[in-house]
C-alpha cells in the first residue's frame, strides 16, 4: 500500500509550513523560556492559512500532514491550534445529547478540552486508576489526583477517567465531564515544568469531593451507565487515532533540524576535510531517508482510518518508529555543528528537548513495541 | 568500579570524590547551571580537595599525578554533577599544563591558580568541523623577531568570560607540530563569545573565542621537542570529558534502575518486564566497557611520557564511545522513567542534557557514524 497526497493538500501543506517558519517559529524561544504561549497566540493563529473545502485526501491524513507542516515551524503552534483531545473520549462514548453538548462547541465555537487520564502512581498501565467515582443521589462524587492533564488548567471542561468499582479494575473506569470551575477540581500545578513542550499546559489536577451532575459521566442515558461502557477502551482508542499524528509533528521537527544543519554546514564546508564532508552529506541523506520511512509509516495509518478501518497496530508502528529516530537525528546535527549548536542561539537545542516527549506521552515507545508485539504473538507478549 | 583492579590511594580518591558528588555536587547542580557558574562554597570544597586541581607535588602542587587516579575522581564526582565537575577540572588542567609544560615565566599563574580558589584559567582545545580534540587548524608562528603569533578559532571554551588566560592548543605554522601558548583573556585580538544559556553544562560557562593574537615570547608553552608529552597532557583533558559522560551515565542508570524496581505497571514492577530491565543491562554493559577503554588509555599516559599519533587515535574512538554511550544510558533513564523522567522532579533530566552537550565537543564523524534506531 502506498499513499499519495493530492497537489491541493500538498500546496496547502507548502504554505502551512512557510506560515509556520515566519509566524510561529519566531516566538519558539520566548514560549520556551516563559513556560507559555505567546500573549498575542490567538492573533497569531488568526493569520494561518485556511484549510481549503475540497481537500480529497481525507480527514486523518489531511490532519496528520498539518502535523508536520506546522511542526517544521516550530511545535507551540501545534498546541495553540489544538483544542486538546477530551472532545474524541466524549465522541466515543457520549450520547447524541451529550455529543452536542460537549463536542460540537469544540467544533463550532473553539473550546479547548482537558483530558484526564495519568495519575502519579501510573501511566503507562490505564487499569491502575485510583481516581473514584461515587454515585451520590443525582451527582457522582469525584476523589483522587491527575498529573500531565493536557490543558487542564485552561480547558472549557476536562474529561476525568475514575473507577466506578476498583474491584473491577480497567473494566470499572469510567469517563466524566468536570467543566470549568466546578467546586472541588483544584489545580494544584497550572503547567508542570518540563524539560521541553514548556508551553504545552500541563496540569497537575486534585480532585476533592469534587462533584459534578449524574449526567456528566459519559454514556450516561435512562438514568444509568450501561455495564458494558469501556472507558479505558475510549481512553485508549482516542490516544490511538492521534498517535500518527504526533509522528508526523516529530518529523516536521526534525526536518527543520536537518535542513538548519545542512544549511549552517554548508557555509562552512571549507573548514571541513573532503573526507569528512563526504561522510557527513551521506549521513543527512541517510537523516532524510529515516524521516521518509516514517511518514510512510504515518501516513498509512492515517489512510486506514480514513476509510474506516482502525488498526491499533498500524498507528503504534508510526508512533514507535519517527520519535526515537528524530532524536537521535537531530542529536547528530548538534554533534555535526558541534558544542555551539548547545547554546539557545538556535533552535535545536530546543527541538532536543520538545522531540523527547513524543516517544513517552500518549502511549511510550514500549508501549507501542506491545502492541506490536502482541499482534504477532499474542497475549504471550 | 568494581570491575577495576584500584589502588589503595585510588579506592580512597573515589571514596571522596563520591562524597563530595552526592552530597556537595549533585545537590547545587540545578543552582549552579541556573547561575552559569559552580556556587563559591562548592568550588572552595572542590578546590581544598585536590580532586580537580591534577597538578603533584614534584610541580609545586599538592592534586592528583596521574590520569588513571584523575579519571577515577572525574567519574565519581560527575556521579553527582557533571557540569560543576566539567567547571572545575577545566581551570585545573589550564594549570597542569603550565605547571607541566611551562617556563619559569609561568609559575606566577600556577601558583595564583594553586592558591587561589577565585582564579580561573581554561584550556581553549576544540574547534568543531569534525576535528574532534586531536586535530588543530589554529596556528602558532614564532616570527623572525621573536614574538609569538597566534591565530584559530576556539570552542566550548570554559570560563570565556571570566577566565583570566587561556591556555590555547594548536600547531606550528611551518612544521604542524603541536604547541601551546598562554593568552591572556583580554589580550588585543582575543575575541570571546559566551554561548550564555546552553542545554546543560551551565557551570562550566562555555563560550566561543578567536584568535589573532601577537604575544611575547615567553608566552609558548613547552619546546618543539616535547610536543609529544603535550599530546599526551592533551590526551588527558580529553578523556576527562569521557571520564565525566561516564560517571553521568552510571548515575543514570542505577537511579533508574531503583525507579524500576519501586514503580509498578500491569501488576508487578517495572523491572521484571525485560523491555524494561534488557536496555538498562546494556547500558551498564556499554558503560562498562567505555569505563575499561579510558582506564587504559590512562594507564598508556601514565606509563609513557611520549605521546604517539597512535594513541592520539585511541584516545578519538575512546572519547567518542563513551560520550556517546552516556547520551544513549542517559535517554534510556528518561526512558524508564516515562513522564516522570520528563519533568524536572527528578534528576534524569539533567543527566540526559548532560551527556548529550558532552556529546558534541569531540566529534570527528569520521569515527562516530549516523545510524537510525529503526
Amino acid at each position: 500500500m502506498t499513499v499519495s497526497l493530492s497537489k491541493e493538500l500538498l500546496d496547502y501543506a507548502e504554505a502551512l509550513k512557510d506560515w509556520s517558519i515566519k509566524q510561529c517559529r519566531p516566538h519558539a524561544r520566548e514560549v520556551d523560556r516563559s513556560h507559555a504561549l505567546p500573549t498575542d497566540w490567538r492573533e497569531i493563529m488568526a493569520t494561518a492559512p485556511l484549510l481549503p473545502d475540497s481537500l480529497p485526501d481525507g480527514h486523518w491524513v489531511t490532519k496528520l500532514v498539518t502535523y508536520e507542516a506546522i511542526g517544521y515551524g516550530d511545535m507551540w503552534a501545534l498546541y495553540a491550534m489544538n483544542n486538546g483531545i477530551g472532545q474524541l473520549v466524549v465522541k466515543a462514548l457520549g450520547t447524541p445529547e451529550q455529543v452536542k453538548r460537549w463536542n460540537d462547541p469544540v467544533e463550532q465555537n473553539g473550546w479547548v478540552t482537558g483530558f484526564a487520564l495519568t495519575e502519579p502512581g501510573f501511566g503507562s498501565d490505564t487499569s491502575m486508576v485510583a481516581t473514584t467515582a461515587v454515585r451520590d443521589g443525582d451527582s457522582w462524587v469525584i476523589n483522587g489526583a491527575k498529573i500531565y492533564c493536557s490543558y487542564g488548567a485552561v480547558a472549557d471542561y476536562v474529561v476525568v477517567f475514575a473507577t466506578i468499582d476498583p474491584a473491577l479494575r480497567g473494566k470499572g473506569i469510567r469517563a466524566f465531564v468536570v467543566e470549568k470551575d466546578n467546586p472541588g477540581m483544584v489545580v494544584t500545578k497550572a503547567n508542570e515544568h518540563k524539560l521541553g513542550i514548556r508551553g504545552w499546559p500541563t496540569t497537575a489536577l486534585a480532585f476533592d469531593d469534587c462533584r459534578i451532575p449524574v449526567g456528566n459521566a459519559l454514556g450516561w442515558s435512562n438514568g444509568e451507565l450501561p455495564a458494558n461502557l469501556r472507558g479505558q477502551a475510549a481512553a485508549l482508542e482516542s490516544l490511538s487515532v492521534n498517535r500518527p499524528n504526533l509522528s508526523g509533528a516529530a518529523i516536521g521537527i526534525a526536518q527543520a533540524a536537518i535542513d538548519m544543519t545542512a544549511d549552517i554546514l554548508a557555509d562552512r564546508k571549507s573548514d571541513f576535510s573532503a573526507h569528512r564532508w563526504s561522510l557527513i552529506s551521506d549521513e543527512l541523506a541517510a537523516m532524510n531517508f529515516t524521516l521518509d520511512r516514517g511518514r510512510r509509516a504515518a501516513l498509512v495509518a492515517q489512510r486506514l482510518l480514513d476509510r474506516g478501518q482502525t488498526d491499533r497496530v498500524a498507528a503504534a508502528t508510526a508512533k514507535a518508529f519517527a520519535p526515537e529516530n528524530c532524536e537521535r537525528i537531530v542529536l547528530r546535527c548538534m554533534q555535526l555543528l558541534g558544542p555551539e549548536a548547545t547554546s539557545e542561539e538556535l533552535l535545536l537545542e530546543k527541538w532536543y528537548r520538545d522531540l523527547k516527549i513524543f516517544d513517552i506521552f500518549e502511549g511510550s515507545g514500549e508501549i507501542q513495541r506491545l502492541i506490536v508485539a502482541r499482534s504477532l504473538v499474542g497475549k504471550d507478549a | 568500579m568494581t570491575i577495576l583492579d584500584l589502588s589503595d590511594e585510588q579506592r580512597a580518591v573515589a571514596e571522596l570524590a563520591r562524597e563530595i558528588g552526592m552530597e556537595v555536587l549533585s545537590d547545587s547542580a540545578r543552582a549552579a547551571e541556573a547561575r552559569g557558574a559552580v556556587p563559591d562554597t562548592v568550588w572552595q570544597t572542590l578546590f581544598d580537595s585536590g580532586l580537580t586541581m591534577p597538578v603533584p607535588e614534584e610541580l609545586g602542587g599538592s592534586g592528583i599525578g596521574d590520569a588513571s587516579t584523575l579519571l577515577v575522581a572525574l567519574e565519581n564526582l560527575a556521579y553527582g554533577d557533571a557540569g560543576i565537575t566539567l567547571a572545575a577540572v577545566s581551570s585545573g588542567t589550564a594549570a597542569l599544563l603550565l605547571a607541566r609544560h611551562g617556563t619559569g615565566a609561568h609559575d606566577d599563574t600556577v601558583k595564583r591558580l594553586l592558591t587561589n580558589p577565585h582564579a580561573r584559567s581554561a584550556v581553549a582545545l576544540y574547534e568543531a568541523h569534525g576535528r574532534g580534540g586531536a586535530e588543530f587548524a589554529t596556528t602558532i608562528a614564532v616570527t623572525d623577531n621573536g614574538l609569538v603569533r597566534l591565530s584559530g578559532h576556539k570552542v566550548a571554551v570554559p570560563f570565556a568570560d571570566s577566565a583570566e588566560a587561556f591556555v590555547v592548543v594548536g600547531v606550528d605554522a611551518t612544521t604542524a607540530i603541536p604547541r601551546a601558548v598562554v593568552v591572556p583573556r583580554k589580550s588585543s585580538g582575543v575575541n570571546v563569545r559566551p554561548y550564555g544559556p546552553t542545554l546543560a553544562l551551565g557551570a562550566a560557562a562555555w563560550g566561543s573565542a578567536d584568535f589573532d593574537v601577537t604575544l611575547p615570547a615567553d608566552s609558548l608553552l613547552g619546546t618543539v621537542e616535547d610536543s609529544d608529552t603535550l599530546l599526551n597532557s592533551v590526551s588527558l583533558l580529553r578523556l576527562a570529558v569521557a571520564a565525566i559522560a561516564v560517571g553521568t551515565a552510571q548515575r543514570s542508570i542505577e537511579y533508574a534502575a531503583h525507579y524500576a524496581t519501586e514503580r509498578v505497571a500491569f501488576g508487578r514492577p517495572i523491572a521484571t518486564f525485560q523491555g524494561v530491565s534488557f536496555p538498562l543491562a546494556e547500558a551498564q554493559m556499554r558503560i562498562d566497557a567505555a569505563r575499561l577503554e579510558c582506564a587504559e588509555l590512562a594507564a598508556a599516559l601514565d606509563t609513557s611520557h611520549t605521546g604517539s599519533i597512535d594513541l592520539v587515535g585511541k584516545v578519538s574512538a575512546a572519547v567518542a564511545y563513551a560520550t556517546q554511550v552516556a547520551v544513549e544510558a542517559t535517554r534510556t533513564a528518561v526512558q524508564t522513567l516515562g513522564g516522570h523522567g520528563y519533568i524536572v522532579e527528578h534528576p534524569v533530566e539533567l543527566w540526559y542534557r548532560s551527556a548529550t552537550s558532552l556529546s558534541t565537543v569531540d566529534n570527528d564523524p569520521s569515527l562516530s557514524a549516523y545510524q537510525p534506531v529503526l
